[in-house]
């Protein structure tokens, strides 16, 4: 992995490689969430406060990336706290349409504040000062920066995965009527859940901004959530850390080799979702266990997850 | 619900009976705080528990089974019991994310309590079944376990014979037996009123959200009062 720059020359090419891991990162942050049985919309709009927290730091206030990179991190925590205190109360569809109003408001809200920058976007954000002699120009430095930034967050959340935590978060997903019988404070532990995936979804923002260097309110529209919702569910929702990689990786690399239009893509993605959700409710990931001929040990589900559960989306089980 | 009063003392089993509709369950309901209470008041080992959300009145040490099987149901048998111990963890939320080696022995430790729990409980050979692979018997006893995993020192057992076949209901009511001695005050809500009047020290009977009749088991089946609810009610209702 680390030698990838080496073997990869064309720009292009690794511009979808660091895209997908950005991505994946927002994946990851979106199953998070489902892993505690709640199907949230806002990945995107998290992504984009946590991009422009960091673009403005840097740019209107003088701070360097590394400083602004957790702070954006603060930032979206912050914000996913505030919401989450209200819309976690009544998981379920109404948490859905709640997300779904955030990531409708945020990028109207960037649009029209000028000090936001307006619907113009912010231009010229400067990239990540440069660490000892590892400067940022070309590709590969951003690569090897997002992928230090995706294995901290995936190894964060498979850490909250094995811990008492995670399995607080699946007892409430399976049956929460037991898990507060057995005294999880449900709404305290789905708060817990959107704050952390919220901020892993600034995180990635945060990067995105100094990486690619503009940011316009058209980027973190409900269209880049309904996005993150395909990595997760096209994946695998049932496996919390590798469903989203392949579906990210899928989702990103696809389109492009396709050579897909700006303009259909959402029509595109569109179609993926209806489609999955009738044909391959399981994901990508569900595959060999469909086919019934061998299952990789790499991608079964999480251990403690039992034996493979029958797939059912937006129906709990 | 209305005028309903009834005491349970440390170490006794209380059996709620009643025809259909009388109200146990709804009883259940307030006191473990998944309905809310209008007016009237529920304490608990002195304290005031009317009103708490069901994870409060668990961490006070009321577990509660419910009526239909209740569990994890794609999860194992172990890990139905196992995710019933998160009360008992004393580790903070920083050291079991950060996997510390006093995090990791709590856990080996609730592991094993698990286990004692299954074995207390005749399940252990079934800890890596899925919890709905299980037959009905088996799936009452595996939520009664859930309730034990919170170490309650009061449990409310909803219907735990229902729908069993006699051995089964043998089993189970040995089960009760067993817990009660290991010092748990039980709250039953039963069908069978034959396996309540041996099982329980103490008889509460409802009909229609009011209570009609406290006393002895003996007491109880002489009460004419409680016999005539019982006879007036849907005839699925009967002493045996």
């Amino acid at each position: 992995m680390a030698l990838l720059p080496t073997v990869v020359k064309s720009p292009y090419y690794m511009h979808l490689v660091i895209m997908t891991c950005d991505n994946i990162m927002l994946g990851l942050s979106f199953s998070l969430l489902y892993s505690t049985g709640l199907l949230t919309m806002a990945a995107g709009a998290f992504w984009g406060i946590g991009a422009y927290t960091s673009a403005l730091l840097v740019m209107k206030a003088g701070l360097s990336f590394w400083i602004a990179l957790p702070l954006s991190g603060m930032c979206s925590v912050l914000i996913a706290l505030g919401t989450g205190a209200v819309i976690t109360r009544i998981p379920g569809i109404a948490f859905l349409i709640q997300t779904m109003v955030i990531s409708l408001i945020i990028p109207e809200v960037v649009g029209y504040s000028e000090f936001l920058g307006g619907w113009g976007g912010l231009l010229g954000i400067p990239g990540p000062s440069p660490i000892g002699p590892l400067r940022f120009v070309g590709k590969a430095p951003y690569y090897y920066l997002v992928v230090v930034l995706l294995m901290l967050n995936v190894l964060a959340f498979a850490a909250l995965y094995s811990s008492r935590v995670g399995r607080a978060w699946r007892s409430i997903r399976v049956n929460a009527q037991l898990a507060e019988t057995l005294g999880i404070n449900l709404y305290r532990f789905r708060l817990l859940a959107f704050v952390i995936s919220s901020a892993a979804a600034g995180l990635a923002g945060s990067f995105y901004a100094h990486y690619f260097q503009a940011l316009e309110p058209g980027m973190f529209t409900a269209f880049k959530s309904i996005n993150v919702q395909i990595f997760a569910i096209l994946g695998g929702l049932n496996y919390y850390v590798v469903g989203p990689a392949v579906g990210a990786a899928i989702m990103t690399f696809v389109p492009e080799l396709l050579r897909v239009g700006k303009e259909i893509e959402p029509v595109i993605t569109g179609a993926v979702l209806i489609l999955l959700v009738i044909f391959l409710p399981g994901g990508v990931l569900s595959l060999p266990e469909r086919l019934g001929s061998f299952s990789w040990g790499l991608m079964r589900r999480t251990k403690s997850d039992g034996a493979p559960a029958k797939p059912g989306l937006y129906k709990g089980d | 619900m209305s005028d309903v009063s009834f005491d349970v003392s440390e170490g006794e089993i209380v059996g709620l009976i009643g025809p259909n509709g009388a109200g146990k369950s709804t009883m259940f309901n307030l006191i473990s705080g998944f309905f809310p209470v209008n007016s009237g008041k529920i304490t608990y080992a002195g304290k005031e528990i009317t009103g708490l959300k069901a994870h409060a009145v668990a961490r006070l040490g009321i577990g509660r089974a419910f009526q239909a099987p209740t569990l994890f149901m794609n999860l194992s048998v172990f890990e139905n019991v196992f995710n019933g111990f998160h009360l008992r963890y004393q580790k903070s939320f920083w050291k079991s994310f950060f996997h510390t080696k006093g995090a990791l022995e709590e856990e080996k430790r609730a592991r094993s309590s698990v286990m004692e729990i299954l074995e207390f409980m005749g399940l252990a050979q079934l800890k890596s079944v899925q919890a709905r692979n299980l037959p009905h018997g088996h799936q009452k006893v595996l939520g009664v376990c859930a309730a034990m995993a919170i170490k309650p020192s009061l449990l409310l057992l909803d219907e735990p014979l229902s729908g069993m076949h006699p051995e089964e209901a043998a089993t189970m009511g040995e089960i009760i037996n067993n817990i009660r001695a290991s010092g748990v005050t039980i709250i039953l809500v039963e069908h069978n009123v034959g396996a309540v009047m041996r099982l329980c020290n103490r008889i509460v009977v409802l009909t229609q959200g009011r209570k009609i009749a406290e006393g002895m088991p003996r007491e109880i089946a002489e009460n004419e009062e409680v016999i005539e609810a019982y006879l007036g009610a849907d005839d699925e209702e009967e002493f045996d």
